[in-house]
């Protein structure tokens, strides 16, 4: 069975933040204002962020990208007391926006605090709304994206599940099986450093699959338990 | 685009499946859905409609091909055009927001003329035809007053053909003051080609197959003339083949170049030219140089006779005597140590490139600036880098065809030959444009009738801008082309919207890998509120004057142009739509000294010095100008050598503005990836979230500022400090930085916008208000980097 995987290889990463963007203009996350944004309550699901070193004094950041990691064993579905969020066989968490009652208990459990609260109503000044993507992915009628999220619930990546589907539905419309290699989410196409990669994980022929055995392999926060699917590579 | 419409390609059944016509690999499905797969059932819903529009972004030089998502008639998703060889499929923040700047809520609707007072910011809407033939009478009076010269056209960066188009435009109308704002930026790396390698234009680094890059400021991953086109050639040198390169990045500040660097050199200010001189002093004492390179295809490397039988000193003996490293150490704090081993290295790494910066790095102070730059161009040239596979290669274009003679008349050959309005060529001998410079010369007495402004803000862009406010009082007639209301138009009697470059046609040269190639940028949907194309707009200007000018421009419109110009591309204008780009990839190296060398490499631009195809460790260019110069004369251009050294590469001790006892600190002013160059990103609100990721700041401005010097000043991180310059005062956060030279801080450029938009007003404050608003003697540069300022608690 197909497990979706990125790498991410900081020694390409030049953090230029076009993952961040081209995330939000796939995912419809609104732009924050000055106030929301002073107080930490961006929203875009795939941040970068710099990481002082403590070895250096603090004087060499470095710059990390961070996506949610798709654990293998996710901590935030165990606490959420609705179903809100699963996994599907694939390892992607799902998050349904319907099902969401907003109690954050996710947002506290993920270990990489890349779950984000709705904590006001999307909202674009017109016309900015026009850009929004039209797709929209429903779970028996319950959406769970990209079309906006009403204010209150928790979102998140998703590794573009829009995509997904669409690629998968591209290959049935072509009568031909759908291939790991159909479809990279969005941060990974726009990567201006390429430093992205992705693909099924349990093919052992495939990128992703071949740069996790490397030696400059490593994943945050290992040390939960977690076992995140996002898999960083060593800078030099 | 009915060439790439879906529905031309696709039948969607009732059960919408779909096959496809698939645009360089993103496929995207209409209508509705359901899937299940993964132990999951989803439905998908999307537009009914989806085409793919290749384009060009416009939002900084690069220029990256993208492929638009237009989904129901509106432009949703920007992806990098694979095609494209400078971003191939990538795209960075500025490019992915640009629908905001599409869709801005700020936009103008229709020609917006001026009602009452400049500045009062009272503006009616008023029609094309009308906005058209005001400035078409104006211009027609300026011609029969016989003093078209009085027009005065400063732009940006006009792409492709519309900056011959504009050119032809004001040559045709017989105007000579056409200023382009390379003063601001990249003048002062050109100017050091120019005068080595008699090269008028950017120097090409193979940055794929350089095994050892030596970065003089030059921020390539941030900003610059061609940031994502460096970083795919760094990620690439990095990652992309068997063997990694070094790259070594040397500024008071480390930014993002330096952070991914092997390693970070700090260097006090506007001593660069030093340490390339120390780095070359120790390769020739080594003999690591390339003895075929400086002995048969150079001039100047070692003393010489000329024809009077006069000695002159050549380079070697003046770098030998002059540039100890253990000397440059006192000059740049560099040790001598290190100069050693970046030479060593540099030397025996081959294929090895320095890189000059483009806009930022610490080079543009003094005259200085241009020594600096042809010292560092030189270490290529030492090292035969020139023109070889991992160094240096020469930009070349597509062929155009030739646009039609113009009529020549009285009028136009003496108006042609009055003085640039600027200043460049007259009494800034090295400078073809000096944009800030206008300023001045219109306060000093320079008669202009009227302005036009295409991507040119001179009132936020140049150091001093606000002068330019006091100088167009001057002018009776303004006119700006632009998207949004910036600053300068503020003070326009005519704003003309300018359709975005989702809404246009334009051809973009691509750049950066040597070999021609062009894109091409064409309208994902119709320009949207009343705006149009400012190449339309002109030559509907041009025909609704008449005359002469009518005669000049027989094209309806700018895609027909386009058409005309890039006629012999060898592509036909379908397969250019579907591509959005054309190439002829693989850069010819030219054989030393041969024909194509002598045409293309070296010596291709001189305008006074031989095109011998040698090129130049002792300037001839420099010569020219300054050889015979008196040393009064010298000395008011900053130069304080004579004799030979005036021709060679020299350190000059360029004295900032602000004395240091009262102003210690030297102020940078910094272009960060994410807001860019460009005025208009400052009103793209995603921008605006993003740009202070390295310090977690939004929406402002901030002061980096080390925190040792912080704690000497009694400051602490998030202070709201004064910054104070000789020339004002402004106030903002200040945060503490420690990848950064104590005496150095830094302010990000592309805020405190006073007009633009709602996302751009009244935010933060912009450097260039207090930087030193005076132009560089010798080279009509604007003074970037020699202003000095105090910071102190607000």
């Amino acid at each position: 069975m197909t497990q979706w995987s990125m790498v991410i290889d900081l020694d390409k990463c030049v953090a230029c933040q076009g993952c961040s963007i081209a995330c939000r203009f796939e995912n419809n996350t609104a732009p924050a204002t000055p106030e929301q944004a002073a107080i930490g309550r961006s929203m875009f699901w795939n941040e970068v962020f710099p990481m002082l070193d403590e070895a250096n004094d603090y004087a060499q950041p470095r710059y990390i990208p961070r996506p949610c990691m798709h654990c293998e064993n996710p901590p935030c579905i165990k606490v959420c007391p609705v179903g809100a969020t699963y996994q599907d066989e694939e390892g992607i968490v799902h998050q349904n926006y319907a099902r969401c009652i907003g109690c954050r208990l996710c947002t506290v459990g993920c270990p990489y605090t890349v779950r984000y609260f709705n904590w006001t109503q999307a909202e674009w000044e017109t016309p900015l709304a026009e850009h929004l993507n039209p797709d929209r992915v429903e779970s028996s009628g319950l959406l769970e994206g990209p079309a906006p999220r009403p204010r209150g619930v928790v979102e998140k990546c998703t590794y573009c599940i829009h995509r997904l589907q669409k690629a998968r539905a591209q290959a049935v419309a072509e009568g031909r099986d759908f291939r790991a290699d159909d479809y990279v989410p969005a941060c990974v196409q726009t990567c201006t450093g390429k430093a992205r990669f992705f693909g099924d994980l349990d093919d052992p022929n495939s990128t992703v699959s071949q740069f996790s055995k490397k030696r400059r392999a490593f994943r945050l926060l290992e040390e939960t338990g977690a076992k995140p699917k996002t898999i960083y590579l060593q800078e030099g | 685009m009915g060439s790439l419409n879906r529905r031309d390609f696709l039948k969607v059944s009732a059960a919408a499946a779909a096959t496809g016509f698939v645009l360089e690999g993103i496929p995207y499905l209409a209508g509705n859905q359901t899937v299940s797969a993964a132990g999951v059932a989803q439905d998908i819903k999307t537009s009914s409609n989806d085409v793919i529009v290749p384009g060009a972004c416009s939002l900084c030089p690069s220029g990256c091909g993208i492929l638009a998502r237009v989904a129901d008639g509106k432009v949703v998703k920007l992806e990098g055009n694979p095609m494209h060889p400078v971003n191939s499929g990538s795209l960075c923040p500025k490019g992915q927001a640009s629908p905001e700047l599409l869709y801005n809520p700020d936009r103008l609707n229709g020609p917006q003329k001026l009602k009452g007072e400049r500045g009062s910011g009272q503006w009616e809407t008023i029609s094309w035809d009308e906005a058209i033939k005001t400035v078409a009478d104006k211009l027609n009076a300026l011609r029969s007053a016989g003093t078209p010269e009085k027009l005065v056209f400063m732009v940006g960066d006009p792409r492709g053909q519309l900056l011959p188009l504009f050119e032809r435009f004001m040559q045709a109308f017989g105007s000579p003051n056409f200023v382009r704002n390379e003063s601001l930026n990249v003048a002062a790396a050109k100017l050091g080609v120019y005068l080595t390698q008699g090269v008028y234009d950017l120097p090409v680094y193979d940055l794929e197959n350089s095994r050892y890059i030596l970065s003089f400021g030059a921020n390539m991953l941030e900003a610059g003339p061609n940031p994502q086109r460096s970083i795919s050639g760094l990620s690439y040198s990095r990652r992309g083949r068997a063997t990694r390169s070094k790259v070594v990045m040397i500024d008071p500040r480390q930014g993002i170049t330096g952070t991914k660097a092997d390693e970070w050199i700090t260097i006090k200010p506007g001593t660069d030219a030093a340490l390339a001189l120390g780095i070359m002093n120790v390769i020739i004492r080594a003999s690591l140089f390339d003895a075929d390179f400086v002995h048969n295809y150079a001039f100047g490397f070692e003393d010489f006779s000329d024809d009077n039988g006069m000695h002159h000193i050549g380079f070697i003996n003046h770098v030998l005597e002059n540039y100890d490293p253990a000397h440059v150490e006192k000059i740049t704090g560099v040790p001598a140590s290190t100069i050693a081993r970046l030479a060593g290295e540099f030397a025996s790494n081959a294929p090895a490139v320095a890189i000059l910066p483009g806009r930022g790095g610490l080079l543009n102070g003094s005259i200085g600036g241009v020594y600096a730059a042809m010292a560092i161009h030189m270490l290529n040239a030492l090292v035969g880098s020139l023109d070889h596979p991992g160094g240096v290669l020469t930009q070349r274009y597509f062929g155009t065809t030739a646009w039609p003679d113009l009529p020549a008349d009285d009028l136009t050959v003496k108006s042609l030959a009055t003085e640039r309005v600027d200043g460049a060529g007259t009494v800034f001998p090295l400078a073809r444009n000096a944009y800030q410079a206008v300023a001045d010369r219109v306060l000093g007495g320079q008669a202009v009738e009227a302005l036009f402004l295409y991507d040119a803000n001179p009132i936020f862009d140049a150091p001093g801008g606000k002068r330019f406010v006091e100088a167009f009082k001057k002018i009776p007639f303004i006119v700006s082309f632009t998207t949004l209301a910036d600053e300068t138009a503020q003070y326009a009697d005519l704003i003309l919207p300018e359709a975005t470059f989702l809404e246009r046609w334009q051809d973009d040269d691509i750049r950066g890998f040597g070999y021609p190639g062009v894109a091409l940028r064409q309208p994902a949907i119709d320009p949207r509120l009343d705006s149009r194309n400012s190449g339309d707009v002109i030559l509907q200007i041009a025909q609704t004057m008449g005359d002469v000018m009518s005669a000049a421009f027989p094209w309806k419109t700018f895609e027909e142009v386009i058409q005309f110009r890039l006629k012999d591309l060898g592509v036909d204008w379908k397969t250019f739509q579907e591509l959005g780009v054309w190439l002829i990839p693989g850069y010819r190296y030219a054989d030393r000294g041969g024909q194509h060398w002598v045409n293309e490499v070296v010596g291709r631009d001189r305008r006074h010095a031989p095109r011998d195809g040698r090129f130049d460790f002792y300037s001839r260019e420099m010569f020219a100008l300054f050889g015979t110069m008196e040393r009064d004369k010298l000395a008011s251009f900053g130069i304080t050598q004579n004799g030979d050294a005036i021709n060679l590469p020299h350190y000059e001790v360029s004295a900032p503005a602000g004395d240091m006892a009262q102003f210690p600190l030297r102020l940078n002013v910094i272009t960060l990836m994410s807001l860019g160059p460009v005025s208009a990103a400052a009103n793209m609100p995603t921008l605006q979230e993003i740009s202070g990721m390295t310090v977690g700041e939004h929406w402002n401005s901030w002061l980096e500022m080390n925190p040792s010097t912080a704690a000497k000043l009694g400051l602490t991180d998030k202070d709201q400090v004064w910054i104070e310059s000789p020339f004002g005062k402004l106030q903002t956060k200040m945060r503490t930085v420690r990848a950064l030279r104590e005496d150095v801080v830094n302010l990000p450029y592309n805020q405190g916008h006073t007009a633009l938009g709602r996302f751009a007003k009244g935010r933060g404050v912009n450097g260039l208000d207090i930087l030193n608003p005076a132009s560089e003697p010798a080279s009509g540069l604007a003074i970037f980097t020699n202003t000095n300022v105090k910071v102190y608690r607000a």
